[in-house]
């Protein structure tokens, strides 16, 4: 049977339809404009979200790693400084302590013994450098600075001296006492190495460097080494005196070596450190980049989509109104 | 005696147009109602002896088109079983969260991540430990939340069906009763429209819950049927039953006990597979929800939780730990049970030993969770090695995912993957049919009342009153005049 009639509820309900639609684009559209992202992130992407999951994940740890590349960064500089301010004291020593046999007087031997006791504090005390509140070359105890006291030290090398008459006895037991593990390693008050610190995906910054390391060590030795004859070991005996200061003055000269060495190494981990930093700052804006590819809308797109959605339904509106006025109960009066 | 004739055929059509314009008015004024039906008046001309009599009414007619009708129902269970299905993976994807979402899964996992690579940067930083620790703990808390959304989702599905059960139950007892009335109503040849649409409307309610056929027996009496084969109403209306669960736990299933199957007259009857006879609409999706959307789902989370936990109980991993003992991830507090696996991701806490809130110390992320004191602060190997742990590749332990070898990141992007994707297939299936039953409901509505159509009517109903009490008038001059021509 053919229907001439079309039912009122039909009108209606096409009507409020259309108008939830195109509400809905609207609000769709709006959001997207109003925010720059995506309000169906899931979908825009058929579903897989790993790729953004896995470059959400790289972001947040290379946010990690410059905390950690600065803080491996400060640390080596910190060694560094320490290591150059040990050079420093050495080479302002060396000299005077390889001439000191032929000093014309006694009393000159005095006075370098003095400037190398006080030399030895300085050295003692940029090896206990602590930055916010951390021992840079106590190994894993960064709670604890490596040595005692320049004092302490000095009265250890006095006792394993006592008794010796020569120069080439008071050497061999200061030498003695560094190489001991009971001697200087038990004076060392720091721990173990420090582990590798991660400072860039799948690389790491090694930090081993402790007060044990032998270029340390020597350069300790050197300045215990005169700075003991300001304790005044072999007194009285002036030639012996003169022969341990410039036996002190070679070990120092001979220490310079391994200390170029030692600071190459942290050089090295300085520019390793460096490098991550400025890769990892690249991969961060190459991957926020791609980020926002994949998360955020095109604006002109979705302004576009949101003018033609409000047109729409302001036409729409408009049909509501017309078309409700078109009942014949209106001309039946 | 034709005059007489024509008086009473006069009589006749005032009554019919009376007839006419009560049905018209009862339909304008049902314009809007739910479930009205048009009526139209029947009629024919009566006649006695061979002789025309005027007109008479047949009946009121309920004009309603059967085959829309069954399909619309049909369209509608299956929108109430796919807008279910949907709105659970909605749900569940809304707790794990969208990649662009600060609380999801994926930004906890992140945190938790940066939190090991800064912390072994600086281990004697008791602010980056505490970091770890509180990113640790909402990584776990994050799995629980789901858990516990799916979960609750599970008990809210258990307790509607118990809801659409009885109201199953009410409405065939209702169509039942209706069956009768219409047997007496129809069998003393009054109008049954009213109870007819009364009728309609409680089917209508029915076929959301399940998909039915109705089968029209005589005096207007109905039968119903499920589609999957269950006879609902036929003499007498089958009783449906359901014992809804106060709480649902991850391990309670129908299968292994805890929850209710359904019963049709007090014989069990599948609720899922080919033999249920409930299955394409709500009630059918509420238990698909029930007894196996949530639980894969909850089985997802385990075996993502079980990874977690494997990966940080390793054994070599963190020295100071005995064999067997939790790792920094435990099931509540205790060392997990592969035997446990069943809603680990609700349980899962962070190793009370690392947490000074409960009476452990921080210091045991840094030397090992088996530390009995504090050792150097500048030990960064085991939050390395917990880092190294969280992305090295593992195969998967438990089931659920496709086997192969994965990092802890690739393991819960897969995851929300898996849960994005069924979420957009489950919403196009709604949408698809939602626009089935959003045709076939406009169809409906076209066949609805037309209010211009009954003003029409109206006008020609008011023509016709007129002229037969024009009839009526000139009759009684005529009889008048027959009248006066005796005075």
């Amino acid at each position: 049977m053919t229907r001439i009639s079309l039912g009122d509820a039909s009108l209606t309900n096409i009507l409020a339809r259309q108008g939830a639609e195109l509400r809905n684009q609207v609000q769709r559209a709006s959001t997207e404009v109003a925010t720059g992202r995506q309000t169906d992130l899931a979908g825009s992407l058929r579903g897989d979200v790993s790729p953004i999951l896995a470059i959400d994940a790289s972001l947040a740890r290379l946010a990690a790693f410059k905390t950690t590349t600065a803080d491996a960064a400060f640390h080596s500089a910190l060694q560094q400084g320490a290591l150059s301010g040990l050079s420093q004291l050495a080479a302002g020593l060396t000299t005077t302590l390889l001439g000191s046999r032929d000093f014309s007087t006694a009393a000159q031997v005095n006075v370098v013994a003095a400037d190398a006791r006080g030399r030895l504090e300085s050295v003692v005390g940029l090896l206990n450098t602590q930055a916010s509140g951390r021992a840079v070359f106590s190994g894993m105890a960064t709670d604890t600075v490596p040595l005692g006291s320049a004092k302490a030290l000095l009265n250890a090398l006095e006792t394993v001296a006592f008794g010796a008459t020569t120069s080439a006895q008071v050497a061999a037991a200061v030498a003695g006492w560094f190489a001991d593990p009971g001697g200087y390693g038990a004076f060392y008050q720091g721990d173990a190495s420090l582990a590798p610190i991660p400072i860039s995906p799948g690389e790491s910054a090694d930090l081993s460097t402790t007060a044990l390391d032998p270029a340390i060590r020597d350069t300790l030795q050197g300045f215990a080494m005169a700075a003991l004859l300001d304790r005044g070991v072999l007194a009285g005996n002036a030639e012996e005196r003169g022969r341990l200061a410039q036996r002190a003055g070679q070990e120092l000269l001979t220490s310079e070596d391994s200390r170029i060495a030692l600071a190459a190494r942290i050089g090295t981990v300085e520019a390793k450190v460096e490098a991550a930093r400025t890769r990892n700052a690249a991969e961060n804006s190459a991957l926020g980049i791609l980020r926002s590819d994949l998360g955020s809308v095109d604006p002109y797109e979705a302004a576009t989509r949101l003018e033609t959605a409000r047109a729409q339904l302001e036409a729409l509106y408009l049909i509501t109104a017309r078309v409700s006025r078109l009942s014949l109960v209106e001309y039946l009066r | 005696m034709s005059i007489t004739f024509a008086l009473s055929a006069a009589l006749s059509g005032l009554s019919a147009t009376s007839r006419q314009a009560e049905v018209v008015s009862s339909n304008v004024a049902n314009a809007s109602t739910p479930g009205y039906a048009r009526r139209e008046v029947g009629l024919r001309s009566a006649e006695i002896a061979g002789a025309g009599q005027g007109v008479a009414v047949t009946g009121v007619t309920r004009d309603v088109d059967r085959q829309l009708l069954g399909e619309r129902r049909l369209a509608q269970s299956g929108d109430g079983d796919r807008g279910i299905r949907a709105g659970f993976l909605q749900r569940v994807e809304q707790a794990i969260g969208t990649p662009d979402s600060d609380g999801s899964l994926a930004a906890r996992l992140a945190r938790f991540d940066q939190a090991l690579v800064a912390a072994a940067g600086r281990p004697e930083s008791q602010t980056r430990l505490q970091d770890v620790l509180t990113t640790a703990q909402s990584l776990a808390d994050g799995l629980a939340t789901v858990s516990r959304e799916v979960q609750t989702a599970r008990a809210t599905a258990d307790r509607r069906i118990a809801d659409e059960v009885g109201k199953l139950n009410s409405t065939l007892v209702r169509l039942d009763e209706l069956n009768g009335e219409l047997g007496a109503f129809s069998g003393a040849g009054r109008d049954a429209s009213a109870l007819l649409d009364e009728q309609q409307r409680l089917i209508d309610t029915i076929s959301t819950i399940l998909p039915i056929r109705e089968v029209r027996r005589d005096h207007n009496q109905i039968a119903l049927f499920a589609r999957g084969g269950a006879t609902l109403l036929e003499g007498s209306a089958a009783v449906f039953g359901f014992s809804s669960t106060s709480t649902v736990t991850p391990e309670m299933t129908q299968a292994l006990g805890g929850l209710s199957g359904i019963t049709i007259n007090g014989k069990a009857y599948d609720t899922a597979g080919t033999a249920s006879p409930i299955l394409g609409g709500t009630l059918g999706a509420l238990f698909a929800l029930r007894d196996d959307m949530a639980v894969t789902a909850q089985g997802r989370l385990d075996a993502t939780a079980r990874d977690l936990v494997e990966r940080f109980s390793a054994s070599g991993l963190d020295p100071t730990l005995a064999p067997g003992a939790p790792g920094l991830f435990t099931d509540a507090g205790t060392a997990f049970l592969p035997a446990n696996e069943i809603g680990l991701a609700a349980r899962l806490r962070v190793n009370p030993a690392a947490d000074p809130a409960q009476g452990g110390a921080l210091y045991r992320l840094r030397d090992g969770l088996g530390a009995t004191s504090a050792g150097p602060p500048g030990n960064g190997g085991l939050l390395s090695a917990l880092q190294g742990a969280l992305g090295a590749g593992r195969p998967l332990s438990s089931g659920g995912f496709t086997p192969g070898v994965r990092s802890f990141a690739v393991l819960s992007g897969d995851l929300m993957s898996d849960i994005s994707a069924r979420r957009l297939s489950a919403e196009a299936d709604q949408s698809l049919a939602a626009a089935r039953l959003t045709a076939l409901t406009d169809s409906e509505a076209e066949m609805g009342i037309d209010t211009n159509q009954e003003m029409q009517a109206l006008l020609i109903i008011e023509k016709n009153y007129a002229a037969n009490a024009r009839v009526v008038q000139t009759v009684q001059d005529m009889i008048d005049i027959l009248i006066r021509l005796g005075t």
